[in-house]
């Protein structure tokens, strides 16, 4: 589907927030590195999901009204099997429901697991003066305690996004420390570069997180992504 | 001429509401006018008062004879429509409208009106809600702000009425000169970005000042845009108040909360070229520097003092700035010998010690400007007994003139510590195109600043 049409039928569904698959959809379409997904609404589904994607894979429940889907069990990470497969999408079911009674559930997302990497955070929302605003960072503790984060106004060049990979004060980490190698920053500053694409083509984007990304040595990888739309733009 | 032009140059000025009584706005402005030696002609419009300050009055825009380029308004907000039809009769180029009681108090109708009605007959708006505006190079003082203001190479644009007012007593009470002063209040047309656009044209201006509260909305991309380019011609320096954001309360995702309005302007600044000073006086500090010196070829510093202690403050500041203390090559480090006792150092920090005076400074400063190793000088001194602070002043700015004079562009900055005599030496020194400052960190932040600003075009211009 394409972008503009998954951010219509949100929107005609008077969602603000796109399902996971929507987001990773868009995100696809503008060639950002997502995984496989697919939305499973039955046991049967997802196990087939899985076969097609190919193992390892991450379940995790789609649902407009549950912001934070770990805290209700709503993700199983690492699947190896059909049988954990299965299993997984009735006991994430389970935990919804005893969690968060009587959630709207659209179905439990199937995603090709992304290896283990360095986690990054590249976001963008729109400013009153400014508009468009990247932002860029690591993930965990980094952004969260330490707000150590980069910005830039839109549109953002590939030069630019080097400089935001290098203005976080805990960027040497990217350049490998301690035996961790160096990392793709090439890919990282792509990502930004298309952020900032997206957001200045898409108006109906208002705020869009990717968090994690796994950065590699070679690559990266985006894990999660959430991306919120507005029709009034 | 152009509608801007006649902002810093007009050739004749109208006041509406020009007053005969001395405590009214429109009596201030006709005044400093005439104090700052404006030479262009002046109408000064009031029905009641057939002269005002020896000026011939008119009752209305419409009497006046002949074209006027510049219009200042100082009448109530809700007669000042009807002023913008007149003054498209006079073929006005541009409303410097005085007047409070639009946007700022909620009257954003009336300010939109004003707006629109001013740009259909070709004119543009300062203001509303200003101060009024000032072109020394052009003997303009159409403010009620103070009537003498030095003349220098720094233009000054300010959102606040009452810090800029106040700011253009406290420049000229430090000895430093002003070429621009323009208020843009409620920025109701004209904002920072174009009358940037002007100053970046105007050659009696070296670097330009901002006074930031906040830009408007919607138009922070076209900021971005236009202060690059001006960047690209001469420095910006901004300050901007109302650093503690408020957050984005409202917002759902990471990046919404954390993109606080003051990170998203330190971004723009960057992206912009505009360097940010942190406080007012830095703002100064910098620009200063930027008004009188070349520009550092690179980042390559040497500091001379008198004294250990000051020499030290000063290499902390440098190294947290990012400036390079080199160590002085053979070459130099002989030649600094030469004028400094055994006792002295001749690493950097280059340390003349206490009984340095006048010959010694002047030795040693002539030596480091002259490498080709050295990219700026910083000269440090704590006033003593052996050298009076203006002798020492004299000797600096002497071996400075005679230095750039054999073809040497390098920045010197200095940083004297002491009484009275010492503060009186600085501005002796700031009055002859070398920047000092009555603190060593001062001196380096400010050449730190040249410094990135240096980087900057280096890295735009190739890009």
């Amino acid at each position: 589907m394409s972008v503009r049409k998954i951010i219509e039928e949100a929107l005609r569904e008077g969602r603000s927030k796109l399902h996971e698959h929507e987001a990773m959809a868009v995100l696809r379409e503008y060639g950002f590195p997502v995984p496989e997904v697919a939305l499973a609404r039955s046991r049967d589904e997802a196990v087939e999901a899985a076969v097609r994607i190919g193992f390892p894979v991450v379940l995790k429940i789609v649902s407009p009204s549950i912001v934070h889907k770990s805290d209700v069990g709503g993700v199983v990470l690492g699947l190896e099997t059909e049988e954990q497969v299965a299993e997984a999408y009735d006991r994430i079911l389970a935990n919804v429901e005893k969690h968060a009674p009587g959630a709207e559930v659209v179905g439990v997302l199937v995603q090709r697991m992304v290896p283990k990497g360095l986690e990054v955070i590249v976001g963008a929302t729109r400013d009153p003066i400014f508009d468009a605003v990247v932002m860029f960072g690591l993930g965990g503790i980094f952004v969260e305690v330490l707000r150590d984060v980069s910005f830039r106004v839109t549109p953002v060049s590939k030069e630019e996004a080097f400089e935001m990979l290098g203005e976080i004060k805990a960027s040497r980490l990217l350049d490998g420390y301690r035996g961790m190698p160096p990392r793709d920053k090439d890919a990282l500053a792509d990502i930004i570069v298309k952020v900032s694409r997206l957001m200045d083509e898409v108006k109906e984007i208002k705020e869009l997180d990717m968090n994690p990304i796994m950065s590699y040595e070679k690559g990266a990888a985006v894990a999660d992504a959430r991306i919120i739309v507005d029709g009034r733009s | 001429m152009t509608v801007l032009e006649a902002l810093l140059r007009p050739r004749s000025i109208a006041i509406v509401g020009a007053s005969r009584r001395p405590n009214k706005v429109g009596n201030i402005i006709l005044r400093n006018l005439l104090a700052s030696g404006y030479r262009g002609k002046i109408y000064p419009v009031n029905p009641a008062a057939p002269e005002i300050l020896g000026f011939k009055a008119y009752p209305s825009l419409r009497k006046v004879p002949g074209e006027v380029d510049m219009v200042v308004v100082a009448i109530p907000a809700e007669h000042v429509l009807q002023v913008v039809d007149e003054a498209a009769e006079k073929n006005a180029k541009v409303l410097v409208v005085i007047s409070s009681g639009f946007s700022e108090v909620g009257r954003r109708d009336l300010e939109e009106k004003l707006v629109r009605r001013a740009r259909e007959k070709g004119m543009r708006v300062l203001g509303p809600n200003i101060f009024g505006v000032v072109y020394t190079p052009w003997g303009l003082n159409a403010t009620f702000g103070p009537s003498m203001i030095l003349r220098g190479r720094i233009a000054l644009i300010t959102q606040s009425g009452a810090l800029g007012v106040a700011l253009m007593g406290w420049t000229s009470s430090i000895g430093v000169g002003l070429s621009a002063v323009v208020s843009v209040g409620n920025m109701a047309d004209l904002g920072f970005d174009e009358i940037s656009e002007v100053l970046a044209e105007d050659p009696e201006t070296r670097v330009i000042t901002l006074y930031i509260e906040g830009i408007k909305p919607g138009t922070g991309k076209r900021f971005i845009e236009k202060m690059r380019r001006v960047s690209l011609r001469k420095p910006v320096v901004a300050f901007k108040s109302g650093r503690t954001s408020r957050g984005s309360a409202a917002a759902s995702s990471h990046t919404g909360s954390l993109a606080g309005s003051d990170s998203v302007y330190q971004a723009a600044f960057e992206q912009s070229g505009v360097l940010r000073a942190m406080t007012l006086e830095e703002m100064f500090d910098w620009a200063r520097a930027f008004a009188e010196q070349p520009l550092p070829r690179g980042n390559r510093i040497v500091i001379i003092t008198n004294g250990g202690g000051v020499g030290v403050i000063a290499t902390d500041a440098a190294e947290e700035q990012g400036l390079r203390l080199i160590d002085p090559p053979e070459d130099l480090v002989r030649e600094f010998r030469r004028h400094m006792p055994w006792f002295g150092s001749a690493k950097n920090p280059v340390d003349l010690t206490g009984m340095a005076a006048g010959p010694e400074y002047s030795g040693a400063v002539e030596a480091a400007l002259k490498h080709p190793d050295v990219d700026g000088v910083i000269v440090l001194y704590c006033e003593t007994g052996l050298v009076h602070p203006r002798d020492l002043a004299g000797a600096l700015i002497e071996t400075y003139r005679k230095v750039r004079d054999e073809g040497v562009e390098k920045p010197m900055l200095v940083s004297m510590i002491g009484g009275d005599e010492t503060n009186k030496a600085l501005i002796h020194l700031d009055r002859r195109g070398i920047p000092a400052y009555p603190m060593p960190e001062r001196a380096v932040s400010a050449m730190a600043a040249m410094i990135r600003y240096k980087n900057w075009l280096d890295k735009a211009l190739h890009s």
